[in-house]
């Protein structure tokens, strides 16, 4: 469910900052092989579907180099992750329309949340804790693509990709505040499906 | 935001995600190498035309440059003169200074064929 401060605009129409040096080739080149596994179990998590998110990864590589291969190498995580996830925005927008298939449930509302039933008992030693890996990430991975896309957003680029609150507004295109709702409601979503397979 | 208790969690999350990314099979990897590749081929293609494109136009520019110039030696137009005497001065004035002996008799004895114009007038009058 996207938040309603963020723009569903297209990605190049958003402002960036102009060039301030050119970049090289070899460094742009190794900038795509740092973030090409993070995006593509990114745009995976997003579709279930490897192909389809090789595709997309595809696409927001050449889309990243077109537009802002130029810039700065400093500005290119944000933006880079701009564009995967405009191209995950594209993407779920034609599912919706089509109705071919519905990967993940029905998305959850975002507002009907009870704060206190979705507050971590302070005693519990959290989910994933009794886990093996294998069974651990198998959970993870369900408890991710039931989130709703901007959830999930938040939180794999906040918490997994480390971007601060500020560049993960930049890059989902929306308010630092939604980008910290988003967080905190992916929180207490994952919290709860995972404490499901303790 | 978050509490320990939520760090400790979502610390193995991360965890088992990077675990994730570095189980990537040879295939999967295969076809991210051939996308980065494409991507940064279609950056140097771009760097060509860009480079064809500004060779087009410098050369565009240096014929419509020569062209103009040509244009311009063709016209009759000159600058103003800058005194009074060189706005009197006529193109006729050339032969005298070039060395046309006729020309220059003809300048030095101006006074006599004026005379002798009057004299002829007035004797056929």
């Amino acid at each position: 469910m996207l938040g309603p401060a963020c723009r569903m605009t297209a990605f190049d129409a958003a402002p960036v900052p102009e060039p301030a040096a050119r970049s090289d080739a070899g460094a742009l080149e190794r900038f795509l092989r740092e973030v090409e596994r993070r995006a593509l179990r990114m745009a995976e998590l997003a579709t279930g579907n490897r192909e389809e998110a090789l595709d997309l990864v595809q696409d927001a590589m050449f889309g990243f180099v077109r537009h802002y291969g130029e810039r700065p190498d400093k500005d290119w995580r944000p933006l880079f992750w701009r564009v995967l996830d405009s191209r995950l925005n594209d993407w779920h927008r034609r599912q919706r329309v089509r109705g071919r298939f519905r990967i993940w449930p029905a998305p959850h509302a975002d507002d009907d949340e009870d704060p206190i039933a979705s507050a971590p008992d302070p005693y519990e030693p959290g989910p994933l804790a009794r886990l093996a890996d294998g069974e651990a990430s198998a959970a993870l991975d369900a408890a991710l693509r039931t989130l709703p896309l901007r959830q999930r957003q938040a939180f794999l680029l906040r918490l997994w990709e480390g971007l601060d609150v500020a560049a993960t507004a930049a890059a989902m295109r929306c308010s630092e505040g939604s980008v910290k709702t988003h967080l905190s409601r992916a929180l207490a979503n994952l919290r709860r499906t995972l404490g499901e397979h303790q | 935001m978050n509490t320990p208790h939520d760090e400790n969690w979502i610390e193995r999350a991360r965890a088992l995600l990077d675990q994730s990314t570095d189980a990537l099979d040879a295939a999967t990897l295969s076809r991210l190498h051939r996308a980065r590749q494409a991507a940064l081929a279609q950056r140097r293609g771009m760097s060509r035309r860009w480079a064809l494109g500004a060779g087009v136009a410098a050369a565009a520019a240096l014929m419509l440059g020569l062209g103009l110039g040509l244009h311009r030696n063709g016209q009759t137009d000159r600058p103003a003169p800058a005194t009074p005497e060189a706005a009197a001065f006529q193109p006729a004035d050339i032969d005298v200074l070039t060395g046309d002996d006729d020309a220059l008799d003809l300048y030095e004895n101006l006074d006599f064929y004026a005379w002798l114009d009057a004299q002829e007038g007035g004797s056929s009058g």
